[in-house]
């Protein structure tokens, strides 16, 4: 009996030194310091991709997809309309840049409060709403802020798109650094970019965070804990069109232009596939995502202009094979 | 806060060793010999970038535009270059998105250091690159119909517009169809900017004539459907119809007018009626429609510089001949190439000062740049689809009716575009 006891505990203890053997130093810190990891590896990425301007379009959509997977990978629920925020942070920034002269600073945070009152308005009449329903209300309103900026021309450009953000260099105490040039751009975007992901993974770690979750797995035991279930919800649907919004606001510094597609429903549909692609749920896989998706595009795109069609069946062959996501995969695969 | 889950001493990292590793890394990437710039250099090849919606809709008139821009740059090599240097063509596919076009167009820019740039189908993706190109001080000649790229708000001296714009192309056809067929007109509009400034110039050409609008109807883009809206007109009785639509637009609204019997009751006319989608709808279904083109190929028999261009595309494309869209890749390049020459060299400024002088005979007949929006004067044909008994071979589509040779009074004044005089 003794010598079973003391074998299991044995067992325990190999077991538990193989999975330390097996999971190299690197991973777990990985897995402590996310976020810095995450900011090192952006710090490099430039060098990976074909050009700067994919790179810089991979940390917008990046943001992106992360802030869309807090509602629909943390708090389970699909929404169908965000391109919405991404396109009025985009619009909330490049509107008092181009026809007021705002500078910069001033902008940014308007884009993304634009955003993130579209996102509570929307948010609060969503909410009511679960599962199809759900994807659809946000759709509809989604659509409803496209037509309206469309119509909008005298303000937005209409059709022809917003042009004229025109950031050519911005002052930090005394600094000037030069938009025009791409590495430039891409840092100073990284440096957004990475306070964001150090926000949002705050916002995840903390009892919010926990609860949103909860609320995923077991509404009802959610609700008997005592949690507020729509409050928690509205709240997550806040953030994450404020992270959408802050995305959208630096697409338009980045290309100066803001066209009426990044609010097109088909923008609400890219980054599903992106958080899919990634790993819904977890940190950093929609992130990944956005990069494979868009990585992937731009090299296919050079090679043929059927492009959609090798995009579209290797989302289906991930879809049926990797569940997770290329993250999700990586981490089920490495905790195993 | 982090919780660390296992002992410092088990000899793993600590956030300090990382946090130290990725300053590390950050200071060697920020002081390292950063990257190379690709300075747009002044010798070596003279470099081209082509934006064009190679996958999506208008693909098939995308598709023609890089076949005769790759003409014009192997006609620039052929006669020697800009003494002895190349000219060579970067197409980039835009997909039709202004998003796309501008990122695209910065990979042009940023990476292969090109010299120029045209393409750029579509009013919102012509915009966009021109955007993008005047800020990093690129020159751009764009091979698409827009009115706002000539407008101040837009007009950069970077920008250069090969293409015609709407406000002539609706004017040329205007004042050839009002007095020819009726003064009582309908209108049929694609609800996009293409269609509203087409409509807008239309009425601008019929104030002259003391046209009558008696209907106006605007549809969807890509609508298949009209069967709603050829009542309304048909009730209001007008004498001419026009159809102010694009690519596949076109096709469908002529092919269900036949069905309507409208043709038989009214004068149909299209502001640019296009080559592709007369040959995908067949002589029967287009017989008798009027419309706008810059270029038709017949152009040959009276103009040696569109000879070229169609015995260089004959040689290398079995024998076919380029469409209007088509002609308008290789005009734009043809612009570039010769301010170049002009100039000397590819610098921007000396490359711009020859191109606001310059008079260039392309594709058909002589042209130039006005100087405040660098609109191209140029001649706008009025054509009228054959009936299939007087068609002469494959490619025998049109008659043309009419030659407006261009003039600058075709063009919306410099001062009603905002520019300073």
């Amino acid at each position: 009996m003794s010598s079973k006891a003391e074998r299991n505990a044995l067992d325990v203890d190999r077991t538990g030194e193989q999975r330390q053997v097996r999971m190299p130093a690197l991973i777990d810190l990985i897995a402590r310091h996310r976020v810095l990891a995450a900011i090192v590896f952006l710090m490099v990425l430039p060098w990976a991709t074909p050009y700067e301007a994919l790179a810089i379009n991979i940390l917008i959509f990046g943001l992106y997809a992360i802030g869309f997977n807090l509602i629909f990978g943390y708090a389970g629920m699909l929404s169908f309309g965000h391109a919405a925020f991404f396109g009025l942070g985009a619009y909330g920034c490049g509107i008092p840049i181009a026809k007021f002269g705002f500078p910069w600073f001033v902008a940014l945070p308007l884009g993304v409060a634009v955003a993130g009152l579209a996102a509570a308005i929307i948010g609060w009449l969503a909410i009511r709403a679960r599962g199809i329903y759900f994807a659809m209300v946000t759709l509809a309103l989604s659509q409803i802020v496209y037509y309206v900026v469309f119509q909008w021309v005298s303000l937005t450009g209409g059709e022809d798109g917003l042009r004229g953000v025109a950031v050519n260099s911005i002052d930090i105490f005394g600094l000037r650094l030069n938009m025009l040039d791409p590495m430039t751009k891409y840092y100073a975007i990284l440096v957004i970019v990475a306070v964001a992901l150090w926000l949002f993974s705050r916002i995840l770690n903390s009892p919010f965070g926990g609860v949103l979750e909860a609320i995923r797995e077991n509404e009802k035991r959610a609700a008997a804990c005592g949690y507020d279930i729509k409050g928690t919800r509205w709240l997550a649907f806040l953030l994450s069109g404020l992270f959408s919004g802050l995305a959208g606001a630096l697409y338009a510094m980045h290309l100066s232009v803001v066209p009426i597609e990044t609010l097109h429903y088909f923008n609400s549909a890219i980054v599903v596939m992106m958080a899919l692609l990634g790993g819904m749920g977890t940190f950093f896989g929609p992130f990944l995502g956005a990069l494979v998706y868009l990585l992937l595009e731009d090299i296919i795109t050079v090679i043929t202009v059927h492009w959609q069609l090798f995009v579209g069946a290797l989302f289906v062959f991930l879809i049926l094979f990797f569940p997770r996501g290329i993250w999700g995969s990586l981490l089920h695969w490495m905790k195993q | 806060m982090t919780t660390y889950r296992f002992d410092k001493k088990s000899g793993r990292l600590t956030r300090r060793d990382f946090m130290g590793a990725g300053i590390g890394a950050a200071a060697a990437i920020a002081a390292g010999p950063v990257y190379l710039r690709h300075a747009r250099a002044q010798d070596g090849p003279i470099k081209i970038g082509f934006p064009a919606p190679l996958s999506g809709p208008y693909s098939s008139e995308a598709q023609d535009q890089v076949r005769c821009a790759q003409i014009a740059v192997d006609l620039f090599n052929e006669a020697g270059g800009l003494d002895g240097r190349m000219a060579e063509l970067l197409v980039r596919d835009s997909k039709l998105d202004p998003g796309e076009a501008a990122t695209r167009t910065l990979e042009l820019i940023e990476s292969d250091g090109v010299h120029f740039l045209c393409g750029g189908l579509s009013a919102s993706v012509q915009l966009s690159i021109n955007q993008v190109a005047s800020q990093r001080g690129v020159i751009y000649n764009s091979i698409s119909q827009s009115d706002s790229i000539n407008e101040a708000s837009d007009f950069t001296k970077y920008t250069f517009h090969e293409a015609m714009n709407p406000t002539m192309t609706a004017g040329s056809v205007g004042r050839y169809v009002f007095p020819n067929h009726g003064k009582r007109v309908a209108f049929l509009t694609a609800d996009y900017a293409y269609g509203h400034e087409m409509v807008r110039g239309f009425k601008r050409a019929g104030e002259e004539f003391d046209i009558e609008v008696v209907a106006e109807v605007s549809h969807p883009l890509g609508q298949a459907d009209f069967s709603t809206f050829f009542p309304r007109i048909q009730a209001a009785g007008p004498d001419v119809l026009i159809c102010s639509n694009f690519g596949r637009d076109q096709l469908n609204t002529i092919k269900q007018a036949n069905d309507f019997g409208i043709k038989q009751q009214m004068q149909i006319a299209y502001p640019v009626l296009l080559f592709t989608q007369r040959v995908a709808g067949g002589a029967q279904a287009f017989e008798g429609i009027i419309g706008g083109t810059n270029y038709y190929w017949r152009l040959e028999e009276d103009h040696e510089s569109a000879k070229r261009l169609n015995d260089a595309y004959r040689e290398r494309h079995d024998g076919g001949v380029p469409s209007d869209y088509g002609a308008y890749g290789y005009a734009g390049i043809y612009g570039l190439l010769e301010g170049a020459k002009q100039a000397g060299s590819t610098d921007a400024d000396g490359v711009i000062a020859a191109m606001e002088t310059m008079r260039y005979d392309a594709y058909k007949g002589e042209q130039n740049f006005r100087k405040c929006d660098h609109q191209a004067v140029q001649s706008v044909l009025v054509i009228q689809s054959k009936p299939e008994a007087e068609i002469e071979g494959e490619y025998d589509l049109f008659n043309v009716v009419h030659t407006d040779n261009g003039g600058e009074e075709m063009l919306r004044s410099c001062e009603e575009l905002g520019h300073e005089t």
